[in-house]
C-alpha cells in the first residue's frame, strides 16, 4: 500500500501558524502544493475547524481524538492550554500513537513560546521546530 | 557560547537551567534582588514613557500580558495531566495555585468571589514581589506597581478563552487580618502594611458560557 | 545614652535625607541641615588631605575614600560610613551608645533595599521612600529594645 502524506496544521485564533506535509515513508516531504489532493486535504482540515470549536469546551482535556472523518481521511486534533489548535489529517492511526505524536509537538511547542523572540499567536517561522515535528512525525506516524 | 545542535532551546528540558558543567539543577530560582532590578527598570521604562498613572499601569499590564500567555502553556504542560481549563472555578483556581506557585513559590493567599457583582472575583496576596521594595511617592497617588501581576493574570486567563479584565489594588491590611509571619523581605524590613487585590471582572459572554456548561 | 539623629549625603555634598531618632534630638531646621551636610563632607574631604598618614589612592580598607570616621564631643558622638559610591550615612548618638557601627551597617542594606530598588527613587537624590524610613525607624527601636532587655 502507497503511503499517503499526512497533514499537519497548527492553527491560532485567526490564521494558520504552521503547515508541514509529511510522507511518512520515505521522509521527504512532498513540496506539490498545486496538487489536487493536496488542496483537497487542506479543505478537509480547515472544515473540521467548526467541529473543534464545538466540541472545545466540552470536554477539559486537550487531546480530542478523531473530530471529523471524510473518505478514509481522519482528523485528530489537539488543543493546547491557550486553545491553539494542532490538527493532523491522517488515514486512521491509532489514536494512542497520535495522541504521544501530539504530545511530542507540544513540547517543542511550549519550548518555541518560551523564547522571547517568538510573539503567541504568530506563524511560526522556526527551521528548528519544523525540522523536529518532520522527524517526531516520522518517528510516531510512520 | 557555541551555537550548536544540543544548545538549541528545543533541545533543551523545560524549567531546568543548563549549568556551565552541564548539570542542572531541579529548582530553577531567581534571587529577590536580580528580579527588583529588573523590574525596577521595567518600571522607570514605562514611567518616562508614560503620561499618566493610569496609562503607566496599562503599559504595565500589557508588559505582564505575554508573560500570562507563556506561563499559561508552561505551567499547563508540566502539569503533565494534558488537562485543559473549561470551568471558571477551575481556571481562577489553576491560576491563584498553579500559576502562583510556578512564579512566585507559593499560593495566593486567597481567592473569593465578591459579594455584590457575581461577575468578579478577588485573587489577594499579602506580599506581591512586584512592590516589596517599592514606595509610590504621593504625586503618584492611586498608583499599584503591581499592575504587572494583573497582567499576567490577564494574560492567563485570556489564553484560556476566559476574557477578563484584571485591575490591581493596593488594599490597607487590617489588624491582625495576616498573621503569618513575613517571608521574603530582608530582616530588619517592616511589615507590609498593604496587601494587593487583583480584582477579575469577567467578560459577560464568559459567564454565559460557563453557565451553560453547567447544566 | 540613645540614637539622636541619622543624615545621608550623597557624593556631590547634598543632604539626602535627615531624621530625629529619638525624642532627645535637638531640632533642628531643614536649612541648617543642608548646612550641616554639606560642611561634614567639605570637612570629611579636608580631613583626609590633611591627614598626615596618606592611604594608597587615598581609599580607606573597605574602598571608600579616606576622610572622617568618627568625631567624638563631650555631649555627642558622631560615626560616618561612607560607601564606594561616596555616600555617607552619618549618625549621631549620645556617648556611651553601643551599637552605633551596626545600624550604620544595617542602614546602608536598607538603603541598598528600600531606595535603590524602588522604580520611583533617582539616585543622587533626596529620599523620600516610605519604606526606607519606617524600616530606619523600625531599626532603631529594635537596638533601643534590644539594649533595654540587656541593661536588665
Amino acid at each position: 500500500m502507497a503511503a499517503v502524506p499526512v497533514l499537519f496544521v497548527i492553527v491560532g485564533k485567526n490564521e494558520p501558524l504552521y503547515e508541514a506535509e509529511i510522507d511518512t515513508s520515505t521522509g521527504i516531504h512532498s513540496s506539490s502544493s498545486g496538487d489536487l489532493s493536496t488542496r483537497q486535504n487542506y479543505f478537509v482540515l480547515h472544515s473540521a475547524l467548526d467541529l473543534v470549536e464545538k466540541s472545545a469546551w466540552t470536554t477539559n482535556s486537550m487531546y480530542l481524538r478523531v473530530v471529523d472523518k471524510v473518505n478514509h481521511q481522519q482528523v485528530s486534533t489537539f488543543l493546547t492550554a491557550a486553545n491553539v489548535k494542532f490538527m493532523l489529517l491522517h488515514s486512521g492511526k491509532g489514536e494512542e500513537v497520535v495522541k504521544n505524536f501530539f504530545n511530542e509537538v507540544y513540547q517543542y511547542y511550549v519550548k518555541l513560546s518560551m523564547n522571547p523572540f517568538y510573539k503567541f499567536d504568530t506563524p511560526i517561522s522556526s527551521k528548528a521546530f519544523d525540522t523536529r515535528v518532520r522527524a517526531a512525525a516520522r518517528a510516531y506516524l510512520s | 557560547m557555541s551555537r550548536n545542535a544540543s544548545n538549541n532551546i528545543l533541545d533543551r528540558p523545560l524549567g531546568f537551567r543548563a549549568t556551565p558543567a552541564g548539570r542542572s539543577s531541579d529548582v530553577s530560582s531567581v534571587s529577590l534582588s536580580a528580579f527588583a532590578y529588573v523590574y525596577s527598570e521595567l518600571v522607570q521604562y514605562h514611567q518616562g514613557r508614560a503620561a499618566s498613572i493610569s496609562e503607566l499601569e496599562r503599559r504595565l499590564e500589557s508588559a505582564g500580558y505575554g508573560v500570562g500567555l507563556k506561563v499559561l502553556e508552561c505551567v499547563a504542560y508540566r502539569g503533565k495531566e494534558m488537562k485543559r481549563e473549561t470551568r471558571l472555578m477551575s481556571i481562577l483556581h489553576f491560576v491563584s495555585s498553579s500559576v502562583w506557585k510556578s512564579l512566585f513559590g507559593k499560593s495566593a493567599d486567597s481567592l473569593e468571589r465578591s459579594i455584590d457583582n457575581q461577575d468578579e472575583f478577588m485573587i489577594v496576596d499579602y506580599e506581591p514581589i512586584t512592590s516589596t521594595f517599592v514606595s509610590v511617592p504621593q504625586d503618584l497617588g492611586q498608583l499599584s506597581a503591581d499592575a504587572y501581576v494583573s497582567g499576567i493574570i490577564a494574560g492567563v486567563l485570556d489564553g484560556a478563552g476566559f476574557s477578563a479584565r484584571v485591575t490591581a489594588h493596593n488594599v490597607q491590611v487590617e489588624e491582625g487580618e495576616n498573621s503569618r509571619p513575613p517571608t521574603n523581605a530582608t530582616p530588619g524590613m517592616p511589615r507590609r502594611t498593604e496587601k494587593a487585590v487583583f480584582l477579575v471582572k469577567f467578560s459577560p459572554e464568559v459567564l454565559e458560557r460557563d453557565a451553560t456548561l453547567e447544566r | 545614652m540613645g540614637f539622636l539623629h541619622l543624615f545621608i549625603v550623597n557624593k556631590s555634598g547634598g543632604l539626602i535625607l535627615h531624621r530625629s531618632l529619638g525624642p532627645r534630638a535637638p531640632s533642628i531646621g531643614t536649612n541648617d541641615w543642608l548646612r550641616i551636610g554639606s560642611t561634614f563632607h567639605s570637612l570629611h574631604a579636608i580631613a583626609a588631605e590633611a591627614s598626615p598618614v596618606r592611604l594608597p589612592k587615598n581609599k580607606n580598607p573597605s574602598g571608600a575614600d579616606d576622610g572622617i570616621q568618627q568625631i567624638e564631643g563631650s555631649g555627642v558622638t558622631l560615626k560616618c560610613l561612607q560607601t564606594r559610591t561616596g555616600i555617607k550615612f552619618v549618625l549621631t548618638a549620645e556617648p556611651g551608645t553601643t551599637d552605633i557601627d551596626t545600624a550604620l551597617r544595617e542602614i546602608y542594606v536598607l538603603y541598598a533595599d528600600c531606595a535603590l530598588k524602588d522604580p520611583f527613587y533617582e539616585l543622587e537624590m533626596p529620599i523620600r521612600c516610605e519604606l526606607f524610613t519606617s524600616a530606619v525607624d523600625n531599626l532603631i527601636e529594635r537596638l533601643e529594645q534590644s539594649k533595654m532587655s540587656a541593661v536588665r
